[in-house]
């Protein structure tokens, strides 16, 4: 029998060394680098384009603030919000990044050596779960400050006012960016309940695009259909981040309610089952 | 080691392992045999918590490995191959595991080198061969130079120089008085690599003994040829001895060794022009012991049996 001479291998398996685990897989697949910076210039393209439509929409009406509808628009934080006008694009961006940040798994076999380095497999999820906040959360915010930057001028040219400091800017991006958070977690439970890509996507999909239209159909003939659309994720994030152009009947507190909701109960779903199931 | 017992795995009404139990002893190769779909690879899922057992348990090192707080130092698996993401490099993939297990990065490199790999560390896993496939599948089972290893068809894919490779590397780690667990369905692999077989078959142990006695627990067989053959014949009968003629020169007997024979030819003056003992092959012994528990039939083994 040979002694071996070499001091033995003794790692141990941290929550910080998962989510390094995670950094490192992530920052190797293009797909990350793709959505990220496709929802980055999406964002601000949007932002900067719809700024320089109300800028000068509003530059050719001599007082808008007379028109039936155009209220809103004359209002001072309306420039700040029109940032916010991508806001559901990068939801569902950055929510497909969080369905194929865990779906990958499945769909490629590499769960296999994911749970033999960590058999705890509550620990890769909560590594998941932070590294997503993170992730989407610093997107969100550079996109929007990005935005805020480039429309800047823009605004300036049509005589709007965009406020940094201003409540209506800060909504758009603290809310904005807890909106993209909450959508990218729905998309990392359906990663790990339905383990395939293109069905997490295309449920992330309907959950965003889908189910907004048909409340809206039926809504005008069932009475509370409005008032779960009010709670749909699109909407909540919506009416957080841009009030005025989006405004909901709910309280500040049902609304963060709702979007606790909308993060806790897929992903308690999907921490059961993925303790439960086999891996394959 | 590993302990397995009592053993279930059922999907539906389809019972894949059924009531396993064994256990494997360190500083061995233990084979672990049976034809496809005999449960081999569900039983070593189990083994690493992937599945979860419908009853009975296993103990890795006396310990529910899914409890481990120092899993892959602790065990090296390799089930099926490519189970990596394609986009990947095996550096970034061996990167990644050695992050989680709170590895240095100089042990990816040292497996890359042990395993040939070294050149292509940069290249797309996707692009990959079976047997390279294999060989990163194998360097990420050593990654944690754990004290037992388990393979699942490790050889699949791999050329001639790969087989001899891995042959040495499971010798080397039992050498080691490591654990190491090898999964096959050829009889041929595990009798040049395994000290000691299990044989499973439909999900049931067939048998659970070392090596040797797959070989010498039948009686001994002989080919003889001589111009006397009668005389030898008579020389021969005795109690126990099983005579057969083949044709005018030739004999079968079972029972006595060449050598017995050889010397009782001596006595008696018969001249010898062949003493050949008939060697029953391991995989003779395989083919009698799941003959009945083969799931996927074809005729032509089936005529086969026994057959060179």
């Amino acid at each position: 029998m040979t002694t071996q001479i070499q001091t033995p291998l003794r790692g141990k398996v941290t929550l910080a060394g998962v989510l390094r685990s995670e950094a490192i897989r992530m920052f190797s697949l293009k797909s990350t680098g793709i959505l990220i910076a496709l929802s980055i210039v999406l964002y601000v393209g949007i932002a900067v384009i719809a700024t320089w439509a109300i800028g000068s929409l509003l530059q050719d009406m001599s007082d808008p603030s007379q028109m039936e509808g155009m209220g809103t628009m004359s209002q001072p934080g309306f420039a700040s919000e029109t940032l916010g006008s991508g806001l559901v694009f990068n939801q569902l961006i950055l929510g497909v990044l969080g369905v194929l940040l865990f779906s990958g798994e499945f769909t490629t076999g590499s769960a296999v050596s994911t749970f033999l380095a960590s058999p705890q497999r509550l620990r890769v999820m909560t590594a998941k779960i932070i590294f997503t906040v993170v992730l989407t959360g610093l997107t969100q915010l550079v996109s929007t400050l990005l935005a805020f930057i480039i429309a800047k001028p823009v605004a300036e040219n049509y005589n709007l006012t965009l406020e940094f400091s201003s409540s209506s800017f800060q909504s758009v991006l603290w809310y904005g960016t807890l909106a993209v958070i909450m959508a990218a977690l729905i998309g990392l439970a359906l990663g790990v309940l339905l383990r395939s890509s293109a069905g997490g996507i295309t449920v992330l999909a309907a959950v965003f695009f889908v189910l907004p239209i048909i409340t809206a159909i039926f809504g005008s003939y069932v009475d509370w259909l409005p008032n779960v659309s009010a709670f749909l994720p699109d909407q909540l994030g919506l009416s957080l981040a841009t009030p005025l152009s989006a405004p909901s009947d709910l309280e500040l507190w049902q609304q963060l309610l709702g979007v606790a909701g909308w993060i806790i109960v897929p992903l308690a779903l999907g921490a059961v089952l993925l303790a439960k199931r086999d891996i394959k | 080691m590993i302990q397995a017992q009592q053993l279930t795995k059922t999907y539906g009404s389809k019972t894949v392992v059924d009531q396993v139990s064994f256990t494997v002893q360190p500083g061995q190769v233990t084979g672990f045999l049976g034809p496809n779909g005999a449960g081999k690879s569900t039983t070593m899922r189990m083994i690493v918590g992937l599945a979860a057992p419908t009853q009975g348990q296993v103990l890795v090192n006396n310990r529910d490995f899914k409890k481990s707080k120092h899993p892959i130092t602790e065990v090296g698996t390799l089930l099926e191959a490519k189970s990596v993401h394609k986009s990947l490099t095996p550096s970034s993939h061996l990167r990644s595991i050695a992050a989680t297990a709170g590895l240095p990065s100089s042990r990816v490199s040292e497996v890359l080198e042990l395993t040939g790999l070294t050149g292509v560390r940069r290249k797309k896993i996707g692009g990959f061969s079976l047997g390279m496939g294999q060989r990163l599948g194998i360097a990420t089972a050593l990654l944690g130079d754990p004290q037992v290893l388990i393979l699942d068809e490790p050889v699949n894919g791999l050329d001639p120089e790969g087989v001899a490779w891995v042959r040495n590397l499971a010798r080397q780690q039992a050498a080691a008085g490591k654990t190491v667990f090898i999964s096959s369905h050829l009889m041929s692999e595990m009798a040049q690599t395994a000290d000691h077989l299990i044989v499973i078959g439909r999900g049931r142990i067939m048998a659970d003994a070392p090596i040797s006695e797959f070989i010498d627990n039948g009686l001994a067989q002989t080919i003889v040829k001589s111009s006397d053959i009668e005389v030898l014949m008579n020389a021969l009968s005795s109690q126990g001895v099983q005579l057969r003629r083949i044709d005018a020169q030739t004999l079968e007997v079972t029972g006595p060794d060449s050598e017995v024979i050889g010397r009782r030819a001596l006595e008696t003056g018969v001249a010898l022009s062949e003493l050949r003992p008939l060697q029953r092959t391991l995989e003779d012994a395989y083919m009698e012991l799941t003959r009945d528990a083969v799931e996927y039939h074809s005729n032509i083994v089936a005529e086969n049996n026994g057959g060179k």
